[in-house]
This record gives structure tokens, C-alpha cells and sequence, in this order.
């Protein structure tokens, strides 16, 4: 057992535990929960510090992955089709390594809002945990099946979760969210088998799903589906960019991309706080991270050659997901569309395939991590007091609500990019690497860098205005004096979850290098592999 | 009679040298004539010493054939190629008899067969037969045997079906598979009758069978062909043929209906691998055009049974109805494996028929136990279930989750199998049947989504109106569908175990 299945299981194994406690001891769920979580953040906090970013560049290389876990895991004989041969595979670089820190993080800031959570503690305790379990899987898999099957377990807890402690209509959202990312992730399933029997691995000749041998051109069998030489053609297109477009469709479905986004607003809107919190810090990313990990390090040349939608998706989501967060009147909405538009710029970076751009990308993904987080948090705290969160009804609430309105202003300045804080290094960088994409590879013309900048003056509009509705002037309520009795300020549990947010996002804004020296060398030996292809 | 003596010690002496290889069925038979003695003057209380004789019928039946598996590499034909023992069929039999099984303890739980005036020993004498059908249609390699084969197993089936005839649904149901059945056995003897006059036997394994047939019109032997196809399909109940199933299901007692769904469905696709054999060997040494496009007709069915099943099933609100359409759906990704016609392709179909069995089997023992108790047959009547049945619901789920194939469950590695199979035989051939058929089979994995999750959004999601006073008790029923869903996430995780 390594340190990485220590991490990976230790979620599942505390979730176990409550699975079996009688009911008596309903009030202590939550607490093996947060034992679990504490330590699985002292285990990533470990990792981080003795991650050597130089060193473990990654991507393609397995000796150049820290913690690697390699264990035959299934192994079938099927006659002609050789050996099944499927491996638990696990190692961190620096494309990974952020992310499981990042999700550590906000799984305990998720935790600490579950006290809300009111109804049916075993199963909800058991399942936040199974998702845990799934989405540290997610980032440190390295054969393709066990990604594959961490991908997919993410959606079963989530669809409950979704939908048992949802709002009104978490049913239609549950399902719905299930739906798209089951549609995205089925095609996957076939691509991933057609990998399989396009790669061989080099050590043993057998088919695999090793990840890693997937990104060597030189592992495909002659002739086949995959095969770059071979230019075979499904459907009068590419195999090749056939099975890129499909990755990328259910990676993008996750991200989401207008316009296969239609499933987020709504499922964190339904989505209890908590839940709200893991969609939008961490579930996101695993769209962001499939599409860098996947799509780009597997099919180089396919990305190169559709990086201009990649880009002209990623400017439309900017700028779709604006406008829709400026038409909005419930403050949660609001939230969701502003994540579509602020997960355009990852697109947008990674579009560009230049240094810049990629790490402009994980930086935003990280920061956006960590704000959105912080804003459903904050959005939480309004609806938990007085179930209600239109913005027309409430007015003047820094007045009644001083220590909330600090930190609401902080979580909106540094979502919209304010320097010193962590998306403005994150913007700036992805859209450094859109102007210079056009000079260094001529991928990205200069045009999108230019909307994207737009992105960010309407992301200005709709928070500075939301602060101003919400917040400013003198207090009038929907709900009257009932409400300003409810709407007490933020407490002990709430300010230590919003206390961490706001250092990771101030910390990595003002120096940004405790991020950027860890993943550089990965993002370079990236760009070099798509260069190569 | 005199031109017989000739041939008469030869034939005898087939006879003999083949008995020990049918030990397996001579157990069946044994059991069969002792069951009835018993039921008839010892009988015990609710038949209980019947139901203990043809367990142990069942399992010295299933031992021997265990034992038959170390000696049957290459495959022995006995009784004049009328049988065939192979290990594909040893697979299936023993499958047949695990489901059998299951089958008679399901039977013994459901306290509404157990308390009916008829009484229960006459269902329990059945099951012996049932298998012994089942078995013979695993082993069939003559025209002859796959007919009487398929017959037993109807025959059997009809009595099930309407063993516990209260209403008019269920009288509607028996006389509805008995007269479906007795058309398509029909239709199917004639198909075989003009086989036997195009080549002159019966045996499937015999090369004349083949050479003969080539020589007949293509058109001429397709129809043949078709029409056989049509025997087997309704025991499938792929689309076309589908149409009884869902009745069926719906009047027949759910234990009843949980064999139908599994064991029938189970021999009819050996019966087909059977059928298909001498073809494939055909066409593979063969150069010429190939008798009969296997592969186009029945890609048609595939894609047809796939799509209509599981679109039919979205509609349904009862239970067992929902369930017959999946079914349905099911054969058609089964069908898939059938069309790849490759050792992968026929490895995949026995682990996805496993997988299939017993989550059909699980569902249908939940779905039993929640009838008996709750009188609930509807989906939407599930609303609250979840509380009240916390145990059984979340097994439930789980047994759903592995029939559309999710991850970490044996369905799902049914489904990559399955899948694998194909895409190697796409890559191989470059067939746009292929290609459409995974197509098809990606699109309606998650359209089975859809149906399948209204029953945990019923159970968990939504809250009940009226609050259910019914006494919660655990009783075997429960725990034995606690282990196989625990098998099922088992063989999801280690499918290593079985193949």
C-alpha cells in the first residue's frame, strides 16, 4: 500500500465505518467524516510539500511520476484477443499533484458546510465519502480503465446526492446530470477500447490500457483503429480526431462547454450546499484535467488540429456564461453561470498550447477551485438562515451582516480578477498564452484573447452589481423583520471554512510560485510531447 | 424390419457407450419419477420433502457435470450425434442448474405460491424437468433434439406459467405463451422438416448437412433457415417475437417470471450457437458466398430488440413489465456477442449471461418480496420505499446499476467484454454492422439508465404520501438477494474469478 492508496481508500474504508455504526450514534457520523477528511488533507499537504516538480515532470514517462502503484489487477485470458490485462496503476506529476491537494481542501470546506444537513446522515455521510474516494481516484489513475471506472463512480453518489438532499426539483436535476455525463462517458467507454486494441505495451507485447503507452506513437500496433500511420477513416473522418472529438465531448460535458452545459445550472442550483461546493471546486476539473491528461497528451495532433474550436468554445463559453450570470436573479444561478465563464479560460489556455496558456489553465482551475467554493459557501449561508436567495429580496445586508459582506467582497473581487489575488494570475496567464499562440504556433488568432478579456470586464459587471443590489444601502428585507432576526453573521465553523479559501486564494495570488514550480516542468514536457507528435 | 438388424448392434452400442455421458440427465430423470412418488404419498408439510429431494436432485446433477468438464476438451458427440458434450454446453448447464436452483428457493420464499390451495408440490416436480429441458438444449447438435429440446422446456414453462391462474390476467397470460408457443414450434418444425428434405439428416454436425444445403437455392435455404430462426427467437422474445414476453411476465407469478427471464432465454442462445455452428465452420474453409447472412439478419434483430426494448421499457410503469422490456433489451446486446462469432464473443456472452442471471434473479426476488408484502406492483408506487426496506432497496440499486452497466459491477465488465469483442471483430472486418450495432448498444445504455433509476427515484428520492404499516422483517429472501448483489460487485471487481 502506497501513500497515493492510502489517500485513495482511506475516504472509502471511513465510510464504510458509518455504513455499520448503528443509528444511535447519529451525531458522530459527521465526525469520522471530518477524521477521515483531516487526514486525508495532512496526507496531501505531505505530498505537496515533498513533491519535486523538476524531477517528476511526468506525462508520458512512468519513471517520472512520484508514488507510482502498479499492480496487475485483472488479468483474463481471451484467446485471440491476447490478454485482458488491466493494472492498478496510480502515480501524481505535476499536472495531477495540484489537484489532489485541491480536492482535499475543498472536501473539508465541503464537510464543514454538511452541518446543514439535517436528514438521513448515514447514507449522506457514506456517499459524500464513496464520491471522495472516486474523485482522488479520478486524478491519480494512470491506466485508463481504473480512470474509467473512478470517472464513473463519481456519478452514483452524486446523483443521490443530488437528489435525496437537493432543493425542489432535484429529481429533474439529478437525472438529468446523470444523463449527460453517462452519454458522454459510454462513447468514451468505446474509444478506450478501441485504444486498447490499438496499443501494445512495449515490456510485455500485450494490449493495455496503459495511458502512458497510449501517448508513445510508437506503441501502436500497424494498422490499427488509432494508429496515426495507418489514417484509417470512420464515417469519412479521421479515427484519429473521431476519438478525440468523442473524449473531448465528455470531458466537456463535465467542464461544461456551451452548449453542452445546460445540465449545471440547474444541478447546482438543486444541489444541497455542500454538494454545490464539490461540483463546482472539484467535479469541473475532472473535465479540465481529463481533457489535458486524455485528449491532449493521447491525441496530439488532433488537438493541434481542432485547437481553434477548442479556443472559439472556450471564448463562447466566456462570454455566453456572462451574459447568462448577468440575466440572473437567484444568487446561486448566478454563481453556476459564472463558472461556465470563468471555466472558459481553462479551455481557452489550453487551446493555446503554449507554456502560458497551459499553465494560465491549471492556475485557473486551481483558483477557480477554491473561489467557486467559496462563493456556494457564502450562497449557502444566505439560504441555510432564511431558504431564500433572489436577489431582489434582500438589500443593505453589510449593514446587519458585516463580517458576510467582507468576505462576500473578497470572493468577488478575487473571482473577478482582482490583482494579488489568485484568478487574476490565473486570467492573465491564459490569456497571455492566447495573444502569443498566434506568433509562437499559430494556432489561436489574436481576435480571441481580445474576448476573453471581455469575459473578465462582464464578469466585473455582474458581481460589482450583484454587491450592489445585495449589499449596499439601507437594509430592506423580503421577509421583514423575521428575516433580519434570522440573517445572523457568519460563526465559528463557517469563518474557518471561509478562512481557508481566502488564503489559498490570496496565498497563490500574491505567490503564485508555490504552484507554478511544481507543475512547470510537467506543462513544458506536455508541450513538448504535442510538439513531437 | 429386417433391414434393421444390420444396424441394430451399432446402434445399441452407441447407446451404451454414450449413457455415462449423460449421467448428469439420468440423475434429472431419477430425481423426476422419485419426486412425483414422493409428493404423491410423502409429501411433508407444505411439500417441504419434495422441495429438499429436488435440491439435492439438482446439486448430484450439477456435481456430475463439474465432472464432466475436466474430460470434455475437444468435445464428444454420443447417441448417434444427437448430443453434443462440449465445454461451452457444460457452462451453460451448469448455469441452467444454478438458476434452477435459485429458482426453487425463490419458490420456497414466496409465501403466496407456498399458501395457494393447489399446493406447491407439483411446481417443485417441474423443476427437474425444467432443467433436464434446459440441459438437452445446451447439448442438442440434431434437429431432432433441438426441437424436442425446446419443446420439454415449453411444455414445462406453460404449466408455470399458469400454475397460480387467480385471474383473468394470469389465465390470459398462460393461454397466450401456450398459444404463441405452440405456433412458433410450428412454424419452427416446418423450417426443420424443409431442412431435412434439402439435405437428407438431421444432424447438424454432419458435413453432408452443409454440402447439401450449398447446393440448394439461396432464397430457398433462407427461408429455412428463418424459419427455424423463429423457434428459437421466441424463446429469446427478440423483436420481432417479443410480443408475449411482457404479457407473460406480467401475469405470470414473479417467481415463475424469473425463471422464464433467465434459464429459457440462457438455452435459447445455446440452442443458437448450436444452430450457427456448422455455418461458421462452413464459411471459414469454404471460399464461396456464405448459405446464409447470418450476420445481416440478425444485426437486424440486435439493433431492432435493443432499441424497441429499451425504448418500450421507458414507458412502463409495472414492474415486471419494465422488466421484460429491459429484457428484451438485453438479448439484443446478448445477440452482439452471438453475431462477433469468436471465442471472445462467446466468453463475453457467458460472463454477460451470468451477470444477467443473477441480477434478474436478485431483481425479481426484491420485487417478489415487496409485492408480497406491500401489494405494490407499479414503479411509481415506490415512493418511500427506501426508508422502509433500506436493505433490499439499496441492494435494488445496486442490482440496477450492474443491468446498465456501471461501474465497479460485473455488469460492466459484461458490457466490456461484449463491447471488446466486437470492436476487435470491427477492426478486423470493418463491417458497418458492427459499427452500428455498438452505436446502437452505447445510445440505449443510456436510454436503460432512464428506466432503471426511476425505481431508486421512487424509493429514495421522493417521499411516500401515506405511511406504510407494514411489519419490516428480513427473511431469506432478503439475504440471498444480499449475496448476489454482493457477487455482482464481487465479479465487477475481480471478474478474474471466473474466467
Amino acid at each position: 500500500m502506497s501513500l497515493l492508496s492510502i489517500l485513495i481508500f482511506l475516504p472509502l474504508f471511513a465510510g464504510l465505518i458509518i455504513v455499520v455504526l448503528p443509528s444511535s450514534v447519529r451525531e458522530g457520523y459527521k465526525y469520522v467524516a471530518l477524521a477521515a477528511v483531516i487526514i486525508q488533507v495532512l496526507i496531501s499537504a505531505y505530498i505537496y510539500l515533498h513533491f519535486n516538480g523538476n524531477v517528476f515532470t511526468g506525462i508520458a514517462d512512468q519513471n517520472k511520476y512520484q508514488l507510482v502503484e502498479r499492480l496487475p489487477w485483472i488479468s483474463l485470458n481471451l484467446g485471440a484477443m491476447g490478454k485482458l490485462q488491466i493494472d492498478y496503476f496510480l502515480g501524481l506529476d505535476g499536472l495531477s499533484m495540484p489537484f489532489m491537494l485541491l480536492t482535499s481542501v475543498v472536501m473539508l470546506v465541503a464537510l464543514l458546510a454538511s452541518w446543514e444537513i439535517k436528514i438521513n446522515l448515514k447514507g449522506y455521510f457514506a456517499l459524500f465519502l464513496l464520491l471522495d474516494t472516486a474523485i482522488l481516484g479520478v486524478f491519480s489513475a494512470l491506466d485508463f480503465f481504473l480512470f474509467y471506472i473512478f470517472y464513473e463512480l463519481m456519478l452514483m453518489p452524486l446523483y443521490f446526492l443530488i437528489g435525496i438532499w437537493g432543493g425542489v426539483r432535484r429529481e429533474y436535476a439529478a437525472i438529468k446530470f446523470f444523463l449527460y455525463t453517462l452519454f458522454g462517458s459510454v462513447f468514451m467507454l468505446l474509444v478506450i477500447i478501441g485504444l486498447y486494441f490499438s496499443v501494445t505495451d512495449p515490456a510485455t507485447g500485450y494490449h493495455t490500457f496503459n495511458m502512458l503507452s497510449m501517448m508513445d506513437p510508437k506503441n501502436y500496433v500497424e494498422g490499427s483503429i488509432f494508429s496515426a500511420l495507418a489514417h484509417n477513416e470512420l464515417f469519412g473522418v479521421s479515427a484519429r480526431l473521431l476519438g478525440f472529438i468523442v473524449l473531448f465531448i465528455a470531458f466537456a460535458i463535465k467542464v461544461p462547454i456551451v452548449p453542452l452545459h445546460t445540465w449545471l445550472p440547474d444541478a447546482h442550483v438543486e444541489a444541497p450546499t455542500p454538494v454545490s461546493i464539490i461540483l463546482a471546486g472539484i467535479l469541473l476539473k475532472v473535465g479540465g484535467y481529463g481533457i489535458l491528461r486524455v485528449c491532449v497528451s493521447i491525441f496530439p495532433d488532433a488537438a493541434i488540429q481542432s485547437a481553434w474550436w477548442l479556443g472559439l468554445i472556450g471564448i463562447v463559453s466566456i462570454i455566453y456564461g456572462a451574459l447568462n450570470a448577468l440575466a440572473q436573479t437567484d444568487l446561486k444561478r448566478l454563481v453556476a453561470y459564472s463558472s461556465i465563464s470563468h471555466m472558459g479560460f481553462v479551455l481557452l489556455g489550453i487551446a493555446s498550447i503554449t507554456p502560458e496558456g497551459i499553465s494560465g489553465a491549471m492556475m485557473q482551475m486551481i483558483s477557480h477551485g477554491f473561489l467557486s467554493s467559496m462563493l456556494f459557501f457564502l450562497v449557502g449561508i444566505i439560504y441555510s438562515r432564511v431558504h431564500d436567495r433572489e436577489i431582489p429580496h434582500f438589500r443593505g445586508l453589510a449593514l446587519i451582516m458585516p463580517k458576510f459582506s467582507a468576505f462576500i467582497m473578497i470572493a468577488f473581487f478575487a473571482s473577478l480578477g482582482l490583482p494579488g489575488f489568485s484568478a487574476f494570475i490565473a486570467e492573465a496567464f491564459s490569456l497571455i498564452g492566447a495573444f502569443n499562440s498566434e506568433s509562437i504556433n499559430g494556432l489561436l488568432p489574436r481576435w480571441m484573447a481580445v474576448c476573453g478579456t471581455l469575459g473578465i470586464l462582464l464578469s466585473a459587471c455582474y458581481f460589482l452589481w450583484t454587491l450592489q443590489r445585495m449589499f449596499f444601502g439601507e437594509t430592506r428585507l423580503f421577509g421583514g423583520e423575521k428575516w433580519k432576526i434570522q440573517l445572523t453573521d457568519v460563526n465559528a465553523r463557517e469563518v474557518t471554512a471561509l478562512c481557508i479559501l481566502t488564503a489559498f486564494a490570496l496565498v497563490l495570488g500574491i505567490m503564485p510560485s508555490l504552484a507554478f514550480d511544481k507543475m512547470n516542468a510537467s506543462v513544458l514536457e506536455l508541450i513538448r510531447l504535442v510538439n513531437l507528435k | 424390419m429386417n433391414e434393421f438388424t444390420s444396424v441394430l448392434p451399432e446402434l445399441i452400442k452407441n447407446i451404451t457407450t454414450g449413457m455415462p455421458h449423460f449421467l448428469p440427465e439420468i440423475v434429472l430423470i431419477i430425481t423426476f419419477i422419485v419426486v412425483i412418488l414422493t409428493d404423491l404419498f410423502y409429501p411433508g408439510k407444505k411439500s417441504v420433502h419434495t422441495y429438499i429431494l429436488v435440491l439435492t436432485g439438482i446439486v448430484i446433477s450439477a456435481f456430475f457435470t463439474i465432472l464432466q468438464y475436466q474430460s470434455s476438451v475437444n468435445g464428444i458427440s454420443v447417441f448417434n450425434d444427437t448430443l453434443k458434450i462440449d465445454r461451452i454446453g457444460i457452462i451453460f448447464k451448469l448455469l441452467f442448474s444454478a438458476v434452477v436452483i435459485l429458482y426453487a428457493l425463490f419458490i420456497k420464499g414466496n409465501t403466496r405460491m407456498q399458501n395457494h390451495t393447489k399446493g406447491i408440490g407439483d411446481l417443485y416436480m417441474l423443476l427437474p424437468g425444467a432443467l433436464l429441458g434446459l440441459n438437452l438444449m445446451a447439448m442438442a447438435s440434431s434437429l431432432l433434439m433441438v426441437y424436442l429440446s425446446i419443446e420439454m422446456v415449453s411444455l414445462v414453462s406453460y404449466l408455470m406459467v399458469g400454475y397460480v391462474s387467480d385471474g383473468e390476467k394470469q389465465s390470459e397470460a398462460a393461454m397466450k405463451y401456450a398459444l404463441f408457443g405452440g405456433v412458433c414450434s410450428a412454424i419452427m418444425l416446418y423450417g426443420m422438416s424443409l431442412l431435412y428434405a434439402f439435405t437428407g439428416t438431421l444432424s447438424l454436425s454432419d458435413p453432408q448437412f452443409m454440402i447439401r444445403l450449398a447446393e440448394m437455392p439461396q432464397s430457398v435455404a433462407a427461408i429455412a433457415i428463418i424459419l427455424v430462426l423463429v423457434g428459437i427467437g421466441f424463446k429469446l422474445a427478440f423483436v420481432p417475437l417479443h410480443f408475449w414476453s411482457p404479457d407473460v411476465y406480467e401475469g405470470a407469478p414473479i417467481p415463475v417470471t424469473a425463471f422464464l427471464s433467465t434459464g429459457p432465454k440462457m438455452a435459447g442462445f445455446a440452442v443458437l450457437i448450436r444452430f450457427m455452428e456448422p455455418f461458421h465452420t462452413a464459411s471459414n474453409t469454404s471460399q464461396g458466398t456464405p448459405v446464409f447472412d447470418f450476420v445481416a439478419i440478425l444485426s437486424v434483430i440486435a439493433i431492432s430488440s435493443m432499441i424497441v426494448g429499451n425504448f418500450a421499457a421507458i414507458w412502463q410503469n409495472n414492474m415486471k413489465r419494465m422488466l421484460a422490456y429491459s429484457s428484451i433489451g438485453h438479448t439484443g446486446l446478448i445477440l452482439m456477442a452471438i453475431i462477433v462469432n469468436s471465442n471472445d464473443g462467446i466468453k463475453a456472452m457467458l460472463f454477460y449471461l451470468m451477470m444477467y442471471s443473477i441480477a434478474n434473479m436478485a431483481a425479481f426476488m426484491i420485487a417478489g418480496k415487496i409485492e408480497e408484502r406491500t401489494g405494490i406492483i407499479n414503479i411509481s408506487s415506490y415512493k418511500g420505499l427506501g426508508k422502509v426496506y433500506p436493505l433490499e432497496m439499496v441492494c435494488f440499486v445496486i442490482i440496477l446499476m450492474s443491468l446498465t452497466g456501471l461501474p465497479p459491477l460485473a455488469g460492466f465488465m459484461g458490457k466490456v467484454l461484449i463491447f471488446s469483442a466486437a470492436i476487435e471483430s470491427y477492426s478486423a472486418s470493418n463491417s458497418l454492422w458492427m459499427l452500428s450495432l455498438l452505436i446502437v448498444a452505447a445510445l440505449t445504455t443510456v436510454v436503460s439508465l432512464f428506466y432503471y433509476f426511476k425505481i431508486p427515484l421512487n424509493a429514495f428520492l421522493r417521499q411516500s404520501d401515506e405511511v406504510f404499516i407494514v411489519k419490516v422483517k428480513r427473511d431469506a429472501l432478503s439475504y440471498i438477494s444480499l449475496i448476489l448483489t454482493l457477487l455482482l460487485i464481487l465479479w465487477g471487481i475481480m471478474p478474474g474469478l471466473l474466467i
